[in-house]
């Protein structure tokens, strides 16, 4: 802990953002630092963000814990950073209250997949998904998923609840918060705006530098009146606005002031005689910088958007509301201002004093305590401690009750017949006569030669058909012991592949004597076919988690896998080999089976494995095992299913 | 340090109906905006219990209250929907006798397979002293259990679900074991069990047993509390019994 002083033990809270000082200065961020600012008494707050900076991973901010996920640029307005989702997950246990500010898909995919239940969640809905509104499908419902599960959702002003769908669906969730600000350093009494800047026409923008602020209205604003235009800010647009102003010969008027300081920045909101908030999309919900010039005592020309944007400067009042993206009503608008002293001077003090009274900081605090302190105290709400499962079966009682129950399977044949499963490699022995004689006929290689190792694919095949087959039903069948004794639902999975693979060892004893009798012995192949075998199987049993699980969720899945496990045996390589057909068809590379069967079965016939075979299995093994890690999250509710 | 702690417990039990199992219903009800309304059940609702080693639990209530439901949450079985639950100790469950037997294998071989599944070793002393308890006659631990009769069937899965003791006993209706010879010596083994557990509960219908043997009586209904009794020790001889033990 990193704060002992304190008795009483803060609760803390983790937010999670896309970025953080000091790779970037804007609104959002503001927000974020004013909340850990001004509730540093009541909450230890700690910031998971992306840098695209090598630099240190874990740094302090203004006396709050930053940790910095290294990010590989930006791909979609979003940080390409992989681990992010692995780092918050390690993070979500070790903080009270998560905050996360919305939108930010690659943390609502980690809260949208049910991590981090166990921890209470607020929503800080700062804008809806404007940009890239291709990727709605994708992101929507991970959005919605992750609000159902938030215990409170702020706002800045209600209107975002009126016209936002996906938030008027839990308007019951939602709290308005205002956002507030610290007027106290905007007391400049000593700089009258008249003294320094006596011209009357200075005219003050300020935001990141990106499409939607709407900076190249303004600077086309510019261009057509006299007026002098500062824009306080960073961002990817800088180059192309750059040659906007470059264009239309506004170098002398237009300039770009980059990044600047807080002090400097309200410095300059002081002496500008108007400021613009020239936004064009939904994108902008508030304005801060908007709120930050009210209390300089600017007034403000704005634009009518759905948001709290012409509801934080009303027009007529605190300013002139023009429609977004109108580069003439917007000059003349501003023009109207600059020659209108008396007016800029009126609405200066009424804007000032909204947000003296509106928006103050005190308001905002309280505001927000208030949420945290409801998300983290009420009567814990989905809080449901899964860190510790009741029963605590280790892996290992897992591994040792599946062996159990499969070994007991395999005994249960040898208990109806004497020949137990051998009935089954009789009936293999007789398709792969069959089977080897028919294909024998169609090509006409020796077919003799290749008998081992047909019969080795099919009974690779059967395994890995029979452990998928058996998994449909694997839960259901074990329903008694599932609910009455309180065993773990994957014990049952593990038992088909356990089972299915003693069989197989029945089975391979077809293969093992026709190797002996056809084939030249070398052991050595054998051996360099193991790693391949071992990834088969653990694709198989991989496939049969996620495909039993979800077969007994959805009942109507079972006929689908059967149909579909009868095509991919015909589709894929096992009773034919590649050489014998059109040499590596589309249809064949593409099909996972192909490289699966591959990856063992050339370095047994003494071959060399195509490398894109072992990336393609390795790739299929990777996502196979996310989807198991998902559905080992899910396998909770399988009592529900049975 | 054994311990059972639930707060404010809930559970929502999702009713699937036929449509609620097919994917494709799913799929399209997306499709054509239909909401596929899933009826829930709150089977359990804000349960808070907190008990220490030496608790004997008695679950009252009439059928549907939640007592199962109840019991099943505390083994681990389903996940709660809200609150949180922490549970110390070796929980085992005693909720249905039936579960994991093969009818088909000798009585011996099913003996050891539950006896692998609760996690024990199966070695012939235990396995004998198993039988010994059913008072089975010897040479028909080589018979497939399915030539016994229902009431030796019980037995034999009474005997082997009772023969280890356990940290916290979850036991679901005071197991009906048929015979009356058999009945008495069962209750006894059961008493005897209970008393070396540290935490018991017990789910039942039956009030004069659950004032026997609980500390305290929980009646459930509609998945709530609705009244917590604490039993005045009637001194009786079984109580002591317990007393002495915890």
């Amino acid at each position: 802990m990193h704060h002992t002083s304190e008795t009483p033990r803060r609760p803390s809270v983790l937010h999670i953002f896309k970025i953080y000082y000091p790779d970037l200065f804007g609104g959002t961020l503001t927000v974020i630092r004013d909340i850990c600012a001004s509730l540093k008494d009541a909450f230890a707050s700690a910031v998971l963000v992306c840098s695209r900076s090598a630099a240190p991973r874990d740094i302090v901010v203004n006396g709050v814990q930053v940790e910095r996920v290294r990010s590989f640029g930006n791909l979609l307005s979003l940080p390409a950073a992989p681990t992010y989702p692995w780092r918050l997950w390690r993070k979500i246990a070790e903080h009270d209250l998560l905050a996360l500010h919305a939108p930010f898909p690659l943390a609502e995919l980690v809260f949208a997949f049910g991590f981090g239940r166990n921890r209470p969640l607020v929503v800080h809905w700062h804008a809806d998904i404007v940009t890239h509104a291709g990727l709605r499908w994708f992101i929507e419902p991970l959005m919605r998923r992750t609000l159902r599960r938030a215990k409170a959702i702020i706002v800045s002003d209600h209107v975002l609840v009126d016209n936002t769908p996906s938030l008027r669906e839990f308007e019951d969730k939602c709290h308005v918060v205002p956002f507030g600000i610290d007027t106290s350093g905007y007391d400049w009494p000593k700089i009258e705006p008249h003294h320094v800047n006596d011209r009357g026409r200075l005219v003050l923008a300020c935001g990141r530098l990106v499409p939607y602020k709407g900076f190249d209205v303004l600077i086309r604003a510019a261009a057509a009146h006299s007026f002098e235009v500062w824009i306080i800010g960073e961002g990817a647009e800088r180059s192309r606005l750059q040659q906007l102003i470059l264009d239309l010969g506004l170098g002398d008027r237009v300039r770009l002031l980059g990044s600047v300081n807080d002090c400097e920045r309200i410095k300059l909101m002081c002496l500008a005689d108007v400021f613009v908030m020239p936004s064009v999309t939904n994108a902008e919900t508030f304005g801060l910088a908007q709120l930050e010039a009210m209390a300089a005592g600017r007034p403000v020309v704005n634009t009518a958007l759905d948001t709290a944007v012409p509801r934080v400067a009303r027009h007529g009042m605190e300013a002139i509301t023009v429609p977004p993206g109108d580069a003439e009503k917007l000059g003349e608008a501003i023009d109207t201002l600059i020659r209108d002293p008396e007016r800029r001077r009126c609405m200066g003090l009424s804007a000032r004093t909204r947000a003296l009274t509106r928006y103050s900081a005190t308001a905002f605090r309280q505001g927000m305590e208030a949420v945290y302190r409801d998300a983290v105290a009420a009567p814990s709400e989905e809080r449901s401690a899964i860190a510790e499962p009741p029963q605590a079966t280790g892996w290992l009682d897992t591994v040792r009750i599946a062996a159990a129950l499969a070994w007991s399977d395999m005994r249960h044949r040898y208990v109806r017949s004497l020949l137990g499963p051998f009935w089954m490699s009789l009936q293999m022995a007789i398709v792969v006569a069959v089977l080897g004689s028919v294909i024998g006929q169609m090509s006409n290689a020796n077919m003799l030669a290749r008998l081992p190792m047909l019969a080795l694919s099919m009974t690779a095949w059967t395994f890995l058909n029979s452990v998928v087959l058996d998994a449909t039903t694997a839960l259901q069948n074990s329903a008694s012991l599932i609910r009455d004794r309180a065993l773990p639902p994957v014990i049952f999975l593990l038992q088909c592949t356990f089972r299915q693979a003693l069989f197989a060892l029945h089975n391979a004893c077809v293969p093992l004597a026709l190797w002996l009798i056809l084939s030249p012995h070398d052991l050595s192949h054998a051996l360099a076919a193991l790693p391949g075998l071992l990834l088969f199987v653990a694709c198989t049993f991989a496939l049969s988690l996620v495909l039993g699980a979800m077969a007994t969720r959805y009942r109507d899945l079972k006929p689908i896998i059967e149909s579909t496990l009868m095509l991919a045996f015909l589709a894929s390589p096992i009773i034919w080999s590649s050489d014998m057909i059109n040499h590596r068809s589309t249809v064949m590379r593409l099909n996972p089976l192909t490289h699966l069967f591959a990856v063992w079965r050339e370095p047994l016939a003494g071959g060399h494995i195509d490398p894109t075979s072992i990336v393609y299995v390795l790739v299929a093994l990777a996502l196979l095992i996310v989807a198991s890690v998902l559905t080992l999250v899910h396998l909770r509710k399988a009592a529900f299913w049975i | 340090m054994v311990s059972i702690s639930l707060r404010n417990i809930c559970l929502d039990y999702p009713l699937y109906g036929a449509y609620d199992f097919s994917l494709k219903r799913r799929l399209l009800g997306h499709i054509i905006r239909e909401p596929g309304e899933m009826r829930i059940i709150r089977a359990v609702d804000n349960v808070t219990i907190e008990a220490e080693a030496g608790a004997r639990i008695g679950l009252a209530g009439p059928n549907g209250s939640g007592k199962s439901t109840l019991l099943r949450l505390i083994a681990g079985v389903y996940p709660p929907s809200s609150g949180s639950i922490a549970v110390q100790g070796n929980v085992v469950p005693l909720l249905g006798l039936n579960a994991g037997v093969n009818l088909d294998f000798v009585a011996e071989d099913n003996i050891a397979l539950l006896l692998r599944i609760s996690g024990r070793k199966p070695t012939r002393s235990v396995i004998d002293d198993i039988w010994a308890f059913t008072e089975l006659e010897a040479r028909m631990q080589r018979l497939p259990l399915r030539m016994f009769s229902s009431g030796m069937l019980m037995r034999v899965l009474f005997a082997t679900a009772t023969a280890f003791p356990a940290d916290i006993l979850l036991l679901d209706e005071w197991l009906s074991v048929v015979d009356e010879h058999f009945a008495e010596k069962a209750q006894e083994r059961l008493l005897n069990l209970v008393s070396q557990a540290a935490i018991v509960i017990i789910a039942s219908h039956d009030q004069p047993l659950l004032r026997r043997t609980c500390t305290s009586i929980i009646n459930l209904d509609h998945g709530r509390i609705a009244s917590t009794v604490t039993v005045e020790p009637p001194a009786t001889h079984t109580f002591e019994l317990c007393e002495k033990r915890a």
